[in-house]
């Protein structure tokens, strides 16, 4: 069974992009538009019996950022386990500061090289 | 090493022209109203994402000036800053240049160090009081710099090593575990020895199942070197965490080191197989953004090369066609299709099943599927028209932007009004409708509106109005220019026109035909050129396009009051939903829009008006009966309108009542313009070929509508 990655941004380019790098080196992905989306199809793939086996979220996006995502994540009991890897064009120690604070498994950098991601991805995979 | 994204390439422009409409409309909201955060926010994601994607595909320069921009938006986003008209001004200028680029990389031509970019770089930089640090010059300081000068002695000796790690409380909650960690380092040698400590337990009440409260310190002995043990914990351990000491492997006395060596964490990362993943993992060397953007930039060649061969395919496309052929459908719309196929293809294998065997009794099974063949038929045809379909906001979206700097241009005060942009109309319509639209608001701002001193001095606001509006009419859409301007003068059309030998001084013309004067091509009023409008191109233009696309242009106008455009669209090209009626041999399809009601009126609700032909009573309002028998010279069933069926119609606000014999039934029809085939017949819009074979006549409700105004006049 291939792994399951959820992979949050409202810009359906770059959804488009990450998922296509993680089909290629054979994970399977969901998407979701904000964090608010992304709770949503947590929620429903919890209930389908299925689990994100890894997160990586995008920190400005409409409805919910991709911070206080990770926020609700570590809140629920089914998933705050879950490494959340946030991918963002913001790179500033204080941002990144908040995005641990907040309970992110790691920070990549936008534009992004999708062999550093597979390469993290393996790396936190439960 | 990154992937193959150019697929990605049509997607990613869709997205920044959306983007750009939303950075651009946001940021005359926030002419408006400055500290509007919602709007700040929602055009700085619109500004980030450009950034983000951008790069992806080697639009470096779009990225970084989408950067510059986004350096400017953060601060008014958290309020440090309350945007000023200048930085307005500004933000739009960027905005402008910024589509200039993503121009240029959708046509694949190369501005990249232009001087516009450039100089509004500079701007955008020095507008703010805060610089903006670019990111290229946060320079990678101290640790990745000193990381190669004290590396661990790579060693095939074994050593030992005290391995003391106090994790963060929330490793958990990070989703990592530790258990995997140790399995990691037995991996990699031998564990001498472990010890938990849990003197950071809490009392049992006070326990968070979900915290970690342990720490361990083990003892290993292994072949690797220091680094990659530190490694192994490079993302678990917070910096302080963890701390790692080579013991004398003989010793067993050897004291834990109290505090870790930032020195050696960070050659430790420096000995990383990826350097970058430190930087993942809140690493110590955050500055490394050059590391990676040098890194980046050696994949660019390749990727360039084919984001460039991609880009050469499309503009290649784009040379034979003058519009953009691609939209975006929403994929639900696409399903259903798929879906409505599929059950059309189930109706069409029931259909030849019954027609193998079909017997006589089987008649009401044949009716009955065949009922569900016109259903299905009906829907996919929707569907299909609905995929085309665009709200016409697309067209009004430019020109908040317009009129904003042609006030601007032309120091008059003028405001827009937009409504109705949710209605939808063919995409192919919406397209085309754009430049008439142009050249009348353009025309009203420069023409209509008054200067703001002779608009007070008539005793009108100061701040001249335009407004916008569409909506549905009787199967049409009818889009409206309106303005509070100074009103079409009659006399000076009328003097103007006789010096360019339009029409000689001895016509009378009627107001409606002085007014279609300005749609004569090279016809101006204008004295002087402005760089505006009045160069007597325009109006002709306005009505050649409109009229190309089956529609009409309508002129509404009150001196010193101002004038109303109207365009009236077709809504679809070719299909209309009709209605079949008869007048007694004979079937017409009546446009189903125009039909409010029908009802067979009583015969105390007739009344006719010496002089003015007959009208009906429908609930208190009196209206012109218009017997179609007499207008196409048949015989009908009925002579008395208490036995027929009146149907009330509606065009351009006004209604009509049409007799007639019987209603049939409703259909959709597929129109064939008489015009083209025979030549233009009076009361009829076109023709359509019935189930039946027969032809059938469309009525025209306007033209009508004409005839009814005209047989009223001629009674009186």
């Amino acid at each position: 069974m291939s792994r399951v990655i959820l992979v949050v941004d409202d810009s359906p380019t770059m959804r488009g992009m990450v998922s296509h790098a993680l089909n290629e080196a054979g994970f399977e992905t969901k998407e979701a538009e904000n964090g608010k989306d992304a709770l949503i199809k947590l929620t429903t793939m919890e209930v389908g019996g299925t689990k994100p086996d890894v997160i990586v979220t995008d920190i400005n996006m409409p409805e919910m950022d991709g911070i206080e995502l990770v926020r609700e994540i570590r809140k629920l009991s089914a998933f705050k386990h879950v490494p959340v890897l946030v991918l963002t064009t913001d790179n500033t120690d204080e941002k990144k500061e908040v995005g641990r604070a907040a309970g992110a498994t790691g920070w990549l950098v936008k534009p992004f090289d999708s062999e550093l991601i597979l390469k993290v991805i393996r790396k936190v995979l439960p | 090493m990154n992937g193959d994204y150019s697929k990605f390439l049509q997607t990613f422009f869709e997205e920044v022209t959306e983007h750009l409409a939303v950075l651009e409309s946001g940021l005359l909201i926030l002419e408006q109203n400055p500290n509007d955060v919602e709007v700040l926010n929602r055009i700085f994601r619109s500004v980030h994402t450009i950034k983000g994607a951008g790069p992806m595909f080697g639009f470096t320069t779009m990225s970084r000036f989408a950067h510059e921009v986004e350096t400017v938006l953060d601060p008014l986003r958290n309020r440090k800053f309350s945007a000023t008209r200048e930085i307005i001004d500004l933000l739009l200028e960027s905005a402008d240049c910024l589509k200039m680029l993503v121009e240029a990389a959708k046509n694949g031509t190369v501005i990249d160090e232009s001087k516009t970019v450039r100089d509004l770089e500079a701007r955008l930089e020095t507008c703010m009081i805060i610089p903006a640090p670019a990111p290229g010059q946060k320079t990678t300081s101290g640790p990745s710099s000193t990381a190669p000068a004290a590396p661990p002695p790579v060693t095939s000796v074994r050593r030992t090593y005290q391995i003391s790690w106090i994790p963060d409380e929330d490793l958990f909650q990070r989703g990592l575990n530790p258990l995997k960690l140790f399995e990691e380092i037995g991996r990699m040698g031998t564990i001498r020895s472990c010890v938990l400590a849990t003197s950071r337990l809490p009392d049992f009440a006070d326990l968070d199942p979900q915290r970690c409260y342990l720490s361990w310190t083990c003892t290993l002995e292994t072949e690797y070197p220091c680094a990659d043990i530190e490694s192994v914990f490079e993302f678990a351990a917070s910096p302080g965490g963890l701390t790692i000491a080579s013991l004398p492997s003989s010793s067993s006395s050897a004291k834990p080191t109290q505090e870790a060596d930032p020195q050696l964490a960070h050659s430790v990362i420096g000995e990383e197989d990826d350097p970058r993943l430190a930087e993942v993992f809140f690493g110590q060397r955050s500055d490394s953004l050059g590391v990676i953007l040098v890194e980046q930039k050696a994949v660019t060649p390749a990727q360039l090369a084919k984001a460039l061969d991609r880009q050469e395919t499309l503009r290649a496309k784009s040379k034979d066609q003058k519009v953009e052929t691609s939209m975006r459908v929403d994929t639900e719309k696409v399903d259903k299709l798929v879906n409505l196929v599929g059950e059309l293809a189930i109706t069409q294998s029931m259909l030849s099943a019954l027609g193998a065997r079909f017997e006589i009794e089987h008649l009401p099974i044949l009716q009955e599927r065949l009922l569900q063949l016109e259903r299905n038929t009906r829907e996919i045809q929707e569907r299909v028209m609905g995929i085309r379909m665009l709200p016409i906001g697309t067209a009004f979206s430019r020109f908040p932007r317009l009129v904003r700097d042609l006030s601007a241009k032309m120091r008059k005060k003028i405001q827009l009004a937009i409504s109705g942009e949710e209605t939808e109309l063919d995409k192919t319509v919406i397209e085309a409708i754009g430049d008439p639209l142009t050249h009348l608001v353009r025309n009203a701002c420069d023409h209509a509106l008054e200067p703001p001193e002779e608009r007070v001095a008539a005793g009108k606001p100061e701040q001249g109005t335009i407004r916008l509006n569409s909506f549905h009419e009787g199967g049409k859409i009818c889009i409206t220019v309106e303005d509070d301007g100074r009103g079409l003068n009659r006399d000076k059309i009328l003097a103007k026109a006789i010096k360019q030998g339009i029409i000689t001084g001895n016509d009378t013309l009627p107001d409606d035909q002085v007014w279609a004067l300005i749609f004569r091509p090279g016809f101006t009023t204008t004295e002087e050129l402005t760089d505006v409008s009045g160069r007597g191109v325009g109006m002709d233009i306005v009505k050649r396009n409109v009229e190309e696309l089956g529609g009409l242009v309508n002129i509404k106008t009150v001196t010193g009051r101002g004038t109303i455009f109207t365009l009236n669209l077709p809504l679809t090209l070719a299909i209309i939903e009709g209605m079949t009626i008869r007048v007694g041999q004979d079937k017409y399809i009546v446009p189903l829009l125009s039909i409010l009601e029908s009802i067979q009126p009583k015969a105390d609700m007739v009344t006719t008006f010496i002089g003015k032909g007959e009208g009906v009573n429908i609930r208190g309002v009196f209206y012109p009966i218009l017997r179609l028998y007499e207008v196409f010279n048949l015989q009908p069933q009925h002579k008395n309108p208490a036995e027929a069926i009146l149907l009330i119609l509606e065009a351009e606000g006004d209604r009509v009542v049409v007799m007639v014999d019987e209603i049939l039934g409703q259909q959709q029809v597929v129109i064939k313009s008489i015009e083209e085939n025979f030549r233009k017949v009076d009361g009829v819009a076109g023709a359509t070929i019935l189930g039946d074979g027969t032809v059938g006549l469309i009525l025209d409700v306007r033209g009508l509508m004409k005839m009814a105004r005209q047989e009223q006049s001629i009674a009186v």
